[in-house]
C-alpha cells in the first residue's frame, strides 16, 4: 500500500528518502489492502515517511500535515477490513513521531494543521463502539457466569488510541491556537461524537475523554450550552430508557467541576439541570457506579444555593429504593452529606416527610440500613437540627425507636437505638417522658384506625352497590343482607 | 358487608363500632382525600385501586363534577400510585356516564402524560387511546385532538413523547384541514431537538402511518421516514428500521421498491452495528413486500453481507433468521447464495453465532428437499453435533424431528449417540436437564430399538444424579417414555431397574424412586401397580428415615384412586394405620391425609 502512495508522490526533495527508510521491512512487504488515493492528500507533496526531526524548519509544518493525512488514511474506519500488521506498525510509528513533535512545543497549529489533525483524530476515535459483552443479546447461563462484572473490558486497540487521545488533549490544551479558528474544526458535531464515546467500556478511554471534555468546556464558551444539553440527553436516555451507560461517573466528574464554577446567583437553567437531569439519576439501579460523583455535584448546588436543599431531599425521597437495601444505605449516606449543608429553615420545610422515611429505615430488618439511619445522630450538625425541632421529630420517630428497643433482632442496632433514645431524653427529659407514657395508647389507637378504615370502605362498597349516596338507600342496604344472613346467625 | 360482619365469631365491639359509624354520614370524596393523604404508600395504592367504588357511591354526575377534578389536581404522588391512577382512568367511562361524557377523563390523564416516569406516561397514553377510540367523532375533534396538540407543543420532552403515541387515534376523525396540521406536527416531532422525542416518533410511525391516506403516505410520511433514516443517532435510525417493514406493507410494491428498498439496503451497511442488527432481524419481512425479483437482486446480497458481518452480534441475528429467509426464496437461490454462508457460520468463531444457527438450521431441510439436505446440509448438521459448545448440540437435537421427516434419522444416528451421551454427562446441570427434556422426543423419532440399546441406561443413570432437578426430570422422563411406548414395554425395560434402586443406601435415592412410582402408576394402570409397584411402596413405609416414610404415605394416597377397592382395604389401609402411629409428626400428618382419602373412597 505504501508503495502505491509513494509511487504517486512526485518527490520534491529526494534527500529525505534515505535508503534506510525504503529498505525498512515496513515497505518491502506488499500490503494487501489496496486503497486508492491521490496526491492531493499530501498538500505539499512531502513524503510522509521522512523524519520530522531531520526536516528543515521551513518544511516541518508541511511534512506534519502529510504525516497526519497518512494516518487518516490508515484508520480502521476507512475500511471495514481489519488492518494488516504492516499498516498497524506504520500507523503506530507515525503517530508516535507526530506526538513527539507536538510535545516539543515547536508545533504551530495553523489552519491546515488543525484541519488535518482533526480529520485524523475523527477517523481514529469516532467509531461505533462494539457490543458490550454484558449487554449481549444472547444470554446463556454459562456465559453470563463466566463474565466477571468487576473486570473492566480493555480495548485491544488502546495502545495506539492512546496516542491519538494524547494528541487531541495536547491540541485542545495548547495555548498556541486561535480559539476562533479551532471552532471551525472542533464543532458541535465533533463534540457530540466525543460525548458519545463516553459509553466506551475501557476505563482508560473514558479517563482520556474526561480530561479532554474538561478542557473543551473550559476553553470554548460556545460549546458550553451544547455540552450541557447533550450530557442531559445522555442522562435522560440512561435514566428513562436504557439504564445502561458506562461513562456516567466520568461525565458527572466533569460536571462536578463545571458546577463548582457556576456564578452566583445560579441561573434558572442550571437549577433546571439539577432537577431534571441530576436528581433523576438516583433512580437507576446501578447508582453505586457513580454515586460519589453525583453526590459531589448535588452538594455543589446546595452549597451555592441553600434553598435547593429541600429540592434535593424531596428528590431523594421520591427515588428512595423500595427493596434494594444496599442502595438504601447509599441514599442514607448521601442524605447525611446533604443535611450537613442544609440550614435550619430549609430543614424545617422537609423534615416531616424526611423523618417519616428515616423512621422506616430505623425499623428496617436489614441491620445495615437501620444502623446507617441511626448513625445520622452521630453528626453534630444534624443533631442540632433535630434538637431545634425535637417536638415534631420525636412524634415521627419515637414509635420506630420504641419498636426497635422491643424487638430488633440485631444487637448493634439495638445499642444504637438505645443511644439515640438516651440522646433524646437528655435533650428534653419532660417531652421524652410524655412520649414514653403515650406509646401504648398510640399503638392501640393505630389499630383502631385500621379497623375503622376497613369498616369505612365496607360501607362505601355497600353504598356503591346501591348507587349514588343517598341516606335513604343506605339504610336499605343494611336491611337486606341482615335478612339473608339471619339464619346463619 | 353485613354478612361479613356476622360471619365467624360475633364480635360485639366490632358491631358497636359499626353501628356507631352507620349513623355518621358518608362522604366518599372525603374518604378518598383522607386516604390519599396517608403516609403509607400501600394504603394510597389501595384507595386508588378502589376508585370505581368511590365513583359508584358518588354517582355519575358527582363523579364528573367532583371526583375527576379532584384527581386532576392531586397527582403529585408516588409513581406507583400514578400508574394505578392512569390505569383506572382508562376504564372509567361507565362511571362518568358513558361515552358522551368520556372527555371529562382527559384532563387528569393529560397531566399524567407529562410526568417524568416512563411507566406512568406509557400507561396514561394507553388509557387515553382506549378512551379516544370510544369517543364520538365530534367529541374527538373538540377534546381529544386539542389535547394531542397541546402535548405535542409541550415545553418538556415528556409531553411531546406522549403526544407521539396518540396521533393514530386522533388522526382518522379529524377534518381535512386539521389532518394536514396533525401531519405537520408529526413531522416536527420527528425533527425534535431531543432524541427522546425523535425516538418516540420513530417508534409510533408504524402505528400512525396506516391511518394516513395513501396519497399522503407517499409524500408526507415518506419524507418523515427518510428524515428519520438519516438521523445522526443510531438509536433513532434503528427504530426507523422497524418502520421499514410496516411501511413496506402499506405501500404498493413499486413504491416500496422505489422508497423502502434503497433505505434498507443502506441500513444493511450502516456504520452502527445496532442498526445492522435490526436489519438482520427484520429483513425477511421485507422480502414479501418487494417481491421476488428485487429480493433476488437486492435483498439476497444484503442478507449475505449481514451473514458475513464483522460484528458477531449481527451474525447472530442474521443466522437466527436463515430458515425464515430461505423459506421465501426458491431452493435454487438458497443453495446458491445462502448455503455457502451457512457453512461458514457453522464454524464461526463465536459460539453464540453457531448456537443461533443450530437452533434454526434443521428447519432448512424441508425447504431444500431430500437430496440437497443429504448432500449439503447433513455435513453441517454433523459438524454442529460435534461442536464444543453444548448449547449448539442441544439446539440441533431439539429440532431433530424436522430433519427426520425429510431424510430419516438413520444418517444422523451414528453421530447423534456420542453427542447425547456427552451432553448427558455435561458438568453443567442445566445442560443435562435440557437433554433429558428432549429424550421423549428422541425416543419417538429414533424408535424403540435404538432407545433400548443406547439410551435406556442413561435414563436410569439420571435417577442417581447429584442435582435434585435432574432426578426430578429423570422421573418425569420415565413417565413420558412409558406413555410413548406403553405399559408392557415399561414393565420390561423400566420397572425392574427402577424398583431395584429402592435398595439404595441413600435416603434421597429412595425418595426419588417413590416419586418415580408416583408418576408411573397412573400410566401403568391398576394391575401392574398393585402387582409390582405397591409391594415396594409398602416396604418403604417401614423405612428407618421418617422422610422416606411420609413420602411413602404421600404416594400411597395417590395410589388409592388407581387401585381396586379390595386392594386398598387389604394392603394400603393397614399400612397407613401403622404409619399413623409413627412417632414422627410429619409421617402422622401425611398418613392422616391418606387415610382421609381412604375413607372418602369407601363412602363413595
Amino acid at each position: 500500500m505504501i508503495k502505491q502512495f509513494l509511487s504517486k508522490l512526485p518527490r520534491k526533495n529526494p534527500k529525505p528518502d534515505s535508503p534506510t527508510t525504503f529498505s525498512s521491512p515496513l515497505i518491502t512487504e506488499p500490503s494487501i489492502s489496496g486503497r486508492r488515493t491521490s496526491s492531493a492528500v499530501f498538500p505539499a507533496n512531502f513524503d510522509p515517511l521522512s523524519s520530522l526531526k531531520e526536516a528543515p524548519a521551513s518544511e516541518k509544518q508541511s511534512l506534519l500535515i502529510s504525516k497526519l493525512n497518512l494516518c487518516t488514511l490508515i484508520s480502521h474506519s476507512s475500511n471495514s477490513q481489519p488492518l494488516n500488521e504492516t499498516d498497524q506498525e506504520l500507523r503506530h510509528q507515525t503517530l508516535i513521531e507526530i506526538l513527539d513533535f507536538v510535545n516539543l512545543g515547536s508545533c504551530k497549529f495553523n489552519e491546515q494543521v488543525m484541519e488535518a489533525l482533526c480529520n485524523m483524530i475523527s477517523a481514529h476515535i469516532f467509531r461505533v463502539l462494539p457490543p458490550s459483552i454484558r449487554s449481549s443479546t444472547v444470554f446463556s447461563p454459562q456465559s453470563a457466569m463466566d463474565i466477571d462484572e468487576d473486570e473492566p473490558a480493555m480495548d485491544p486497540a488502546w495502545p495506539y488510541l492512546q496516542i491519538v487521545y494524547d494528541l487531541l488533549l495536547k491540541f485542545v490544551a495548547s495555548s498556541n491556537t486561535d480559539p476562533k479558528a479551532v471552532k471551525k474544526y472542533l464543532d458541535h458535531s465533533f463534540v457530540f461524537r466525543l460525548l458519545e464515546l463516553f459509553d466506551s467500556e475501557d476505563p482508560r478511554e473514558r479517563e482520556a475523554l474526561k480530561k479532554i471534555l474538561h478542557r473543551i468546556y473550559g476553553k470554548f464558551m460556545v460549546h458550553r450550552p451544547f455540552i450541557r444539553k447533550t450530557v442531559s440527553n445522555i442522562f435522560y436516555r440512561f435514566v428513562f430508557e436504557t439504564e445502561r451507560h458506562n461513562g456516567i461517573a466520568e461525565l458527572l466528574e466533569v460536571l462536578g467541576s463545571i458546577i463548582s464554577g457556576f456564578a452566583l446567583p445560579l441561573k434558572e437553567e442550571h437549577k433546571m439541570f439539577l432537577v431534571r437531569a441530576l436528581i433523576p439519576l438516583h433512580k437507576a439501579k446501578n447508582i453505586g457506579a457513580y454515586l460519589q460523583q453525583l453526590s459531589f455535584s448535588v452538594i455543589q448546588f446546595v452549597e451555592k444555593e441553600p434553598k435547593l436543599a429541600g429540592t434535593v431531599i424531596t428528590g431523594l425521597l421520591k427515588y428512595w429504593p423500595a427493596t434494594n437495601s444496599q442502595k438504601e444505605v447509599m441514599f442514607l449516606g448521601e442524605l447525611e452529606e446533604v443535611l450537613e449543608v442544609t440550614n435550619g429553615v430549609e430543614f424545617q420545610r422537609i423534615m416531616v416527610p424526611l423523618c417519616r422515611r428515616i423512621a422506616l429505615c430505623i425499623n428496617s430488618s436489614h441491620f445495615q440500613v437501620a444502623e446507617r439511619a441511626l448513625f445520622l445522630w452521630n453528626n453534630e450538625h444534624i443533631v442540632s437540627l433535630i434538637a431545634q425541632n425535637r417536638q415534631v421529630i420525636l412524634t415521627l420517630v419515637y414509635q420506630a425507636l420504641e419498636r426497635n428497643t422491643r424487638s430488633h433482632w440485631n444487637q448493634a442496632v439495638l445499642n444504637l437505638t438505645l443511644n439515640v433514645r438516651k440522646m433524646f431524653s437528655e435533650m428534653d427529659e419532660e417531652l421524652f417522658q410524655m412520649f414514653q407514657s403515650n406509646y401504648e395508647e398510640e399503638e392501640a389507637k393505630a389499630k383502631g384506625v385500621e379497623e375503622k378504615r376497613r369498616l369505612t370502605w365496607e360501607r362505601l362498597e355497600a353504598a356503591a352497590k346501591s348507587g349514588p349516596s343517598d341516606p335513604a338507600k343506605n339504610t336499605a342496604v343494611l336491611v337486606t343482607p341482615l335478612i339473608i344472613c339471619t339464619p346463619l346467625c | 358487608m353485613v354478612e361479613e360482619l356476622f360471619s365467624g365469631l360475633p364480635n360485639l365491639e366490632r358491631l358497636e363500632n359499626f353501628m356507631a359509624m352507620v349513623d355518621e354520614p358518608l362522604y366518599p370524596i372525603a374518604i378518598l382525600i383522607d386516604e390519599l393523604k396517608n403516609e403509607d404508600l400501600q394504603l394510597r395504592l389501595n384507595s386508588i385501586r378502589r376508585l370505581s367504588t368511590i365513583a359508584r357511591a358518588l354517582g355519575e354526575e358527582r363523579t364528573r363534577k367532583e371526583l375527576i377534578p379532584f384527581l386532576s389536581e392531586n397527582n403529585d404522588d408516588d409513581d406507583e400510585v400514578l400508574v394505578a391512577m392512569a390505569e383506572e382512568l382508562g376504564v372509567f367511562i361507565p362511571y362518568v356516564g358513558g361515552v358522551e361524557h368520556a372527555h371529562v377523563l382527559l384532563p387528569p390523564l393529560e397531566t399524567l402524560c407529562t410526568v417524568e416516569e416512563t411507566f406512568v406516561r406509557e400507561k396514561s397514553v394507553e388509557s387515553l387511546c382506549r378512551i379516544g377510540v370510544q369517543m364520538k367523532e365530534s367529541d374527538q375533534v373538540d377534546w381529544f385532538i386539542p389535547l394531542v396538540k397541546r402535548l405535542a407543543a409541550g415545553e418538556w420532552f415528556t409531553a411531546r413523547v406522549s403526544a407521539c403515541g396518540l396521533f393514530h387515534i386522533a388522526y382518522p376523525s379529524a377534518p381535512e384541514q386539521l389532518k394536514a396540521e396533525l401531519r405537520s406536527i408529526y413531522t416536527q416531532l420527528c425533527q425534535d431537538d431531543m432524541p427522546m422525542v425523535r425516538r418516540a416518533a420513530a417508534t409510533n410511525l408504524s402505528k400512525f402511518a396506516p391511518t394516513v391516506e395513501p396519497s399522503y403516505l407517499k409524500t408526507d410520511i415518506m419524507t418523515i421516514f427518510e428524515d428519520l433514516t438519516h438521523d445522526d443517532q443510531d438509536s433513532v435510525r434503528l427504530l426507523a428500521v422497524e418502520g421499514c417493514a410496516a411501511l413496506g406493507k402499506l405501500l404498493e410494491p413499486l413504491d416500496c421498491i422505489a422508497h423502502i428498498l434503497p433505505v434498507i439496503v443502506n441500513f444493511s451497511q450502516d456504520k452502527s452495528w445496532r442498526v445492522r442488527y435490526m436489519v438482520a432481524n427484520q429483513l425477511y419481512e421485507l422480502c414479501e413486500a418487494v417481491g421476488p425479483e428485487s429480493t433476488r437482486v437486492e435483498l439476497v446480497p444484503a442478507y449475505v453481507r449481514l451473514l458475513r458481518d464483522n460484528e458477531a452480534e449481527v451474525r447472530i441475528a442474521a443466522a437466527g433468521k436463515v430458515t425464515k429467509f430461505c423459506r421465501i426464496l426458491n431452493p435454487q437461490l438458497a443453495i446458491q447464495h445462502i448455503l455457502p454462508c451457512v457453512k461458514e457460520l457453522s464454524s464461526d468463531s463465536s459460539q453464540h453465532v453457531r448456537s443461533a444457527l443450530a437452533s434454526v438450521i434443521m428447519g432448512m431441510a424441508p425447504i431444500l428437499g431430500k437430496d440437497a439436505t443429504i448432500e449439503l446440509l447433513l455435513p453441517i448438521f454433523l459438524s454442529l453435533l460435534k461442536d464444543e459448545f453444548p448449547d449448539v448440540r442441544l439446539n440441533i437435537i431439539s429440532k431433530l424431528d424436522q430433519v427426520n421427516q425429510v431424510i430419516g434419522i438413520d444418517l444422523l444416528s451414528q453421530s447423534l449417540l456420542p453427542a447425547i451421551v456427552e451432553l448427558a454427562e455435561d458438568r453443567h446441570w442445566r445442560v443435562r436437564l435440557a437433554i433429558i427434556e428432549y429424550i421423549p422426543l428422541l425416543a419417538s423419532q429414533l424408535g424403540v430399538g435404538f432407545f433400548d440399546d443406547k439410551l435406556g441406561a442413561l435414563c436410569m443413570q439420571w435417577l442417581e444424579d447429584q442435582v435434585f432437578s435432574i432426578r426430578d426430570a429423570a422421573a418425569t422422563n420415565l413417565k413420558r417414555l412409558a406413555e410413548e411406548f406403553g405399559p408392557e414395554w415399561a414393565m420390561q425395560h423400566i420397572i425392574p431397574q427402577v424398583l431395584e434402586k429402592i435398595n439404595s443406601t441413600h435416603y434421597l435415592q429412595r425418595i426419588t424412586i417413590l416419586h418415580t412410582i408416583y408418576l408411573l402408576a397412573p400410566v401403568l394402570g391398576s394391575e401392574i401397580t398393585s402387582q409390582s409397584l405397591l409391594p415396594v411402596v409398602v416396604n418403604t413405609t417401614k423405612d428407618r428415615v421418617p422422610n422416606v416414610k411420609f413420602n411413602a404415605a404421600k404416594v400411597l394416597r395417590s395410589l388409592i384412586p388407581i387401585l381396586d377397592q379390595s386392594v386398598v382395604e387389604q394392603r394400603v389401609h393397614p399400612c397407613l394405620v401403622d404409619l399413623y402411629e409413627d412417632p414422627d409428626v410429619d409421617v402422622r400428618f401425611f398418613s392422616g391425609l391418606a387415610l382421609e382419602v381412604c375413607e372418602q373412597v369407601k363412602l363413595s
